[in-house]
């Protein structure tokens, strides 16, 4: 599987970055072999939240058996300092390993946050002193929220070496500020921050609840995904060739197969399919059927 | 999450046709206007004005909607694109995203002259359209229907599809001087909502028929659409021309 430098850290990741949210729904025995499975595949780069269920608890016998091959991205969502230090040793045992290669503040959605994390009393001073005793390697940052929030972040965070937000074909064709993530893409190139693409593989939010009960939904996925090989292959090919350095896999182990199919066979994609991709997207988007044209 | 207003999201199809034309400072001719995708495009990348024409007087208020806080820019022209008022050598640029398959060849012909007529020495023309699909797609029995119908009831095809080799030789033969041609979209996405509205023209077609001349091609048309759901098929061209700096065309 290709691999691409993320940002400056050094590391190479591959294309695919597995999510391992995935691990949250499957026994034990299915877990293994998830991360075998994976492995298999190439794939270097992990990626792990203590929010998601057990899947630190899951991830941990094969990632202790493999620890050598893989990148391991983690996340905190404390905003505090006293937060941060102990969900990140939380984070250590569960996982049952001494370091976690990057740890990143997970889900920033307000401008607020971002005060409260630099702040002295904040959640990167207990990143960076972790860093200083060799218990994390490298500083990230996620978010689905307001990219001039990320960029920000950018530029108040003078350590951050990734950032993991969302680039998909519906993404990419809106020119609102609220959806312009290509700048943070953009921005995060210049500066030699590592990128890691989210929701690469959604297709749309999932129907109300009162059409479609939450217990009745057929994948576990934040947002209803793509779910056939063609698309899933359309999907990873549109967020690979936007110049991420790696797209995360998504977050139902039914999808899982088909994403590191596609990341194999990765090579590129030229703009005049990216661009049907988006047009497709932008009148999927739109209920009234008002467009005879692209 | 952002208000219910008309997107003003410019399409990547027309970013990337207008990419490499000048068009900030340069009066622009938006031909066949449609909901303003190509309007808010040119005026974004900063036209000194954009007369968007258009015969339809729906779209003509679609584009005024849309592009409406750029009034000092833009003139919404509703009238026919063979004869429009614009003044000869009045015009930087021309753009015909998505019109030339809505033209039959007399009507091509007619709006080819028009745009030279208008055109000032120097002037670009954009003509984005799609290449004749491939035998195997589903989407040609739609649009079969939809030829069919409006031969039927207006005695004009309502769509075709023109080779970009073609539409090359149509404008050189009134002087202009091929540019560049680049791949839009390939492939096409003809999604539920394109198909919805393709049906629609049938059923707006078939209004002045007999019901056993039209009712079968609206089941049919309604048949295809429910069938076909989305497919992806055929390319869609961009082909940029210019007007000789001197006017020894004319």
């Amino acid at each position: 599987m290709e691999t691409r430098p993320l940002g400056a850290t050094g590391q190479e990741s591959t294309v695919a970055t597995f999510g391992a949210i995935a691990l949250n729904w499957l026994e034990q025995e299915g877990a293994n072999q998830m991360v075998e499975h994976v492995l298999d595949h190439g794939v270097n780069h992990f990626d792990v939240a203590p929010t998601y269920g057990d899947a630190e608890l899951k991830l941990g016998p094969k990632l202790r058996q493999h620890r050598e091959d893989i990148f391991l991205g983690c996340k905190t969502q404390e905003r505090g300092y006293d937060g941060a230090a102990h969900k990140l040793e939380r984070s250590l045992d569960r996982l049952g390993v001494d370091t976690i290669d990057l740890y990143q503040i997970h889900g920033l959605e307000y401008e607020s946050e971002l005060d409260e994390i630099t702040g002295d009393d904040g959640a990167l001073a207990a990143i960076r002193e972790a860093k200083a005793e060799g218990k994390v390697d490298h500083l990230g940052l996620t978010s689905h929220g307001n990219p001039d929030l990320i960029l920000d972040a950018i530029d108040r965070i003078d350590d951050l070496e990734t950032l993991m937000f969302p680039l998909n074909p519906v993404v990419a064709g809106k020119d609102d500020d609220e959806y312009d993530y290509e700048a943070v893409l953009e921005r995060a190139s210049e500066e030699n921050i590592g990128t890691l693409g989210i929701k690469a593989f959604a297709k749309g939010s999932w129907p109300p609840t009162s059409e479609l009960p939450e217990e009745d939904r057929p994948y576990a996925n934040w947002y209803e995904p793509v779910d056939t090989p063609e698309e899933i292959r359309d999907r990873f090919d549109f967020a690979a060739s936007q110049g991420l350095s790696t797209v995360v896999t998504p977050g139902d182990p039914k999808l899982v197969s088909m994403v590191l199919d596609a990341a194999s066979r990765y090579d590129g994609m030229d703009e005049a399919t990216q661009r049907a991709l988006i047009e497709q997207s932008r009148h999927d988007d739109s209920p009234v059927p008002e467009q005879l044209h692209h | 999450m952002a208000e219910e207003t008309p997107s003003q999201t410019v399409p990547e199809t027309v970013k990337a046709a207008i990419a490499d034309r000048p068009v900030e400072g340069r009066v622009c001719l938006e031909a066949g206007a449609g909901v303003g995708n190509t309007t808010a495009g040119l005026l974004a990348a900063g036209a000194a004005r954009v007369y968007a024409v258009t015969d339809d007087p729906a779209h003509a208020a679609a584009v005024r909607d849309r592009c409406g806080d750029a009034t000092d820019r833009l003139v919404v022209v509703e009238g026919d694109l063979r004869q429009t008022p614009l003044r000869p050598d009045s015009v930087d640029l021309v753009t015909a995203h998505g019109l030339c398959n809505l033209l039959d060849p007399a009507a091509l012909a007619a709006v080819a002259a028009e745009f030279s007529r208008v055109a000032a020495a120097g002037c670009h023309l954009v003509v984005d359209d799609y290449e004749p699909l491939p035998e195997s797609a589903a989407v040609r029995d739609l649009f079969a229907v939809e030829n069919a119908a409006t031969e039927l009831a207006t005695g004009r095809s309502a769509l075709t599809f023109y080779p970009a080799s073609l539409l090359r030789r149509v404008f050189a033969g009134h002087g202009w001087t091929f540019d560049r041609e680049r791949t839009l979209l390939d492939p096409v996405p003809w999604t539920a909502s394109h198909l919805s509205a393709h049906a629609g023209v049938v059923t707006d077609a078939i209004a002045g028929l007999p019901p056993e001349l039209g009712d079968p091609l609206e089941r049919r048309a309604e048949r295809l659409v429910e069938a076909i759901g989305e497919e992806f098929a055929g390319t869609m061209y961009s082909v940029a021309m210019t007007r000789p700096d001197g006017d020894e065309t004319r």
